[in-house]
């Protein structure tokens, strides 16, 4: 395989074991990314995608098969470094934000870059130019409640920016948002992508994945096409 | 991640619930307040029994006359004990090593009159030696001294209590009082001195206030006896150089005394220092209990705090993924919900020490029984809550670390 790949997955599979059931979710799954890339992983609900993006994110590792992330195999990492690669590697974007209700905007973007050991100073300054990034840092000082949903979505995406991750990865990023709002952030992504960002938007949904370059579609647990988007969806 | 960081999260949720926090805190509350008011309670009766013995003198040995009713005292007599006298004092100083001083004293209760005043009173005859063994202290005048004694002079000290009913605001010094038929001078008055509250072997309680001292060769001279049974004089008091040896010696003095008594067990030998040791090992078994009562309200105060903090972790599982997944690792969640219920015993017992303090207080202001707060219970009280905190709080911060990221960031 080619060595300038940031993420580099062959012949992944999962396997869950319910009391005598064995359930495999992902079989034989091999995926290559390159950095800057902006991919889509689509499929319909019990097809292996949310397997698939805990696995990306580290949450979670395969039950066979190989993840390299930047070379390192991270299916043989511990607990500890599965950490340190989540908080340094990847920046979640949740469908539903998963900000922390009791701190407010800049708290909140500060939190990586807190368990990253970075001091508070520098913590702090990071964090405002993250959310400058995303148009929100006037909103720095109020509490997720106070923000709408866009606003809230942003933050979270300042959150995953912050500490400069290798792939941003999002899952149904605008599956709680009105469709007006779901267009904003899907700029946002757009811009990001242009800026050097990797992208990973994981969605069910046709529409969402069309603003993609690549799309990946999951079905029963392993790869069912991998293709460019001829079709993109272009935000004005 | 900065430990600071995991105070401010902990206090932060500390406040966000107060009555929970606050609920959560009562059994530490109650086991470090009570651990605390329980050791001052102890402290309290301690140094008031060590007061007790040290005016008894702990390098004294006391011997003294029983009660005896009349028949028992004429069945003595009979039996040839010349009873307790002046003689039995020179033979255990002839005899006895190791001895420094003898007082010995002679007792009448007696009306003791003053202008149109009168009060019933002790009148005890003593020996000069009886100031310095006893550790009785003058406010004014002088004690009996030597002159007093050898020249028989008609003069007497009084206690602070009877000097203020015989005299109020008027000085004492100088003015004669009467007992029975005899004029007496008074030479001094003595500081007021604790109630002898207890009944220590043959010594009785007594309010040593009361009490009116006069020399004992003018008051063999003068006092006539109930009884003419009675013996010579009622207590000896022997000073010894070597508390160590109080045994040995109280064996000695014993020996001598029954033979000159030709066996008659006519008196009784008090050893102020073996009550105090054995006070103190009776003392220790109460200690025993305080420690376990302390302990249990501790262990349940801490169970306390482990229910909530896995009722906590619980309502928090999404909050922990959340964590997680940017990064927390499992040494992080598990260092702040230890830090939470650190800081709720903390609190728990800053508060059990404020209370605690303020109960002793109030027990020793609106009770007779008497408290000290000695530094290192309220140390070992407050220790005792922190380490509470660390060990019940260990479990459900380990439950919370354990959560898969996978299972709690979706967990609703």
């Amino acid at each position: 395989m080619n060595d300038n790949l940031l993420i580099e997955i062959t012949h992944i599979t999962k396997r869950y074991e319910m009391g005598d059931n064995v359930v495999m979710a992902l079989q034989d799954v091999s995926l290559g990314i390159r950095e800057g890339e902006y991919l889509s992983i689509m499929g319909p609900s019990g097809s292996g995608k949310s397997t698939f993006m805990n696995i990306l994110g580290c949450l979670d590792t395969p039950s066979t098969g190989e993840y390299k992330f930047r070379g390192v195999d991270v299916s043989k990492l511990d607990d500890d470094d599965l950490s340190a690669m989540r908080n340094k590697e990847i920046g979640f974007v949740f469908q539903n934000f998963n900000l922390l209700p009791k701190l407010n905007a800049v708290q909140n973007v500060e939190l990586p870059l807190a368990y990253a050991g970075v001091p508070a100073a520098e913590r702090h300054e990071r964090a405002v130019r993250a959310l400058e990034r995303v148009k929100l840092a006037e909103r720095m000082h109020h509490k997720p409640s106070e923000l709408s949903g866009g606003q809230r979505q942003r933050v979270a995406i300042a959150r995953a920016l912050v500490t400069n991750p290798g792939i941003l990865l999002a899952d149904e990023p605008t599956g709680a948002l009105d469709s007006k709002t779901g267009v904003e952030i899907m700029r946002l992504f757009d811009e990001l992508h242009q800026e050097g960002n990797t992208i990973i938007l994981i969605t069910h949904e046709q529409e969402i994945a069309n603003y993609a370059i690549r799309n990946v579609y999951i079905k029963d647990g392993s790869i069912h096409y991998d293709r460019l988007n001829t079709n993109r969806t272009i935000v004005k | 991640m900065e430990y600071s960081e995991n105070i401010k999260v902990a206090w932060q949720g500390l406040t966000d619930h107060k009555f929970r926090s606050f609920l959560t805190m009562l059994g530490i509350i109650f086991g470090v307040a009570s651990v605390i008011a329980m050791l001052s309670i102890g402290e309290g009766a301690k140094r008031e029994a060590i007061a007790k013995y040290q005016d008894l003198g702990v390098n004294n040995i006391i011997v003294r006359e029983k009660d005896m009713s009349d028949e028992e005292l004429e069945e003595v007599r009979t039996k040839f004990s010349p009873g307790l006298s002046l003689r039995d004092a020179e033979v255990i100083r002839e005899i006895v090593p190791g001895v420094t001083r003898i007082a010995a004293q002679a007792e009448i209760n007696a009306e003791v009159k003053y202008a149109n005043r009168s009060v019933k009173s002790s009148v005890i005859g003593v020996t000069p030696e009886f100031y310095d063994i006893l550790n009785y202290k003058i406010k004014e005048g002088e004690f009996v001294n030597d002159i007093h004694y050898g020249a028989r002079q008609k003069v007497c000290v009084l206690g602070a209590g009877i000097a203020y009913t015989l005299f109020q605001k008027e000085e004492p010094i100088g003015k004669m009082i009467k007992i029975e038929d005899q004029w007496l001078e008074v030479v001094g008055v003595l500081e007021s001195k604790a109630l002898f509250t207890e009944t220590v072997g043959e010594l009785a309680a007594r309010d040593l206030n009361t009490d009116v001292y006069v020399p004992l060769s003018m008051f063999l001279d003068r006092f006539s006896r109930g009884n003419v049974l009675e013996s010579e004089i009622q207590q000896l008091t022997i000073q010894v150089e070597n508390s160590e040896r109080l045994m040995e010696t109280s064996a000695l003095v014993n020996e001598i005394v029954r033979r000159h008594h030709f066996n008659n067990e006519d008196y009784g030998i008090v050893i102020p220092l073996e009550l105090l040791k054995q006070e103190e090992k009776e003392r220790q078994i109460y200690n025993f209990l305080l420690g376990a009562i302390a302990a249990i309200s501790l262990i349940v105060g801490g169970i306390g705090i482990m229910n909530i903090m896995l009722a906590t972790v619980m309502e928090r599982t999404r909050e922990i993924g959340i964590r997680r997944a940017i990064g927390a690792r499992k040494s992080d969640i598990m260092g702040q919900f230890v830090t939470e219920a650190v800081v709720i015993s903390i609190a728990g017992g800053l508060i059990g020490v404020v209370l605690g303090v303020s109960l002793s207080l109030l027990v020793s202001v609106f009770t007779d029984v008497s408290t000290y707060i000695r530094l290192y219970s309220v140390i070992i009280a407050f220790a005792f809550s922190v380490v509470v905190g660390v060990v019940f709080g260990y479990l459900p911060a380990k439950n919370a670390a354990n959560l898969k990221p996978v299972d709690s960031i979706r967990y609703e």
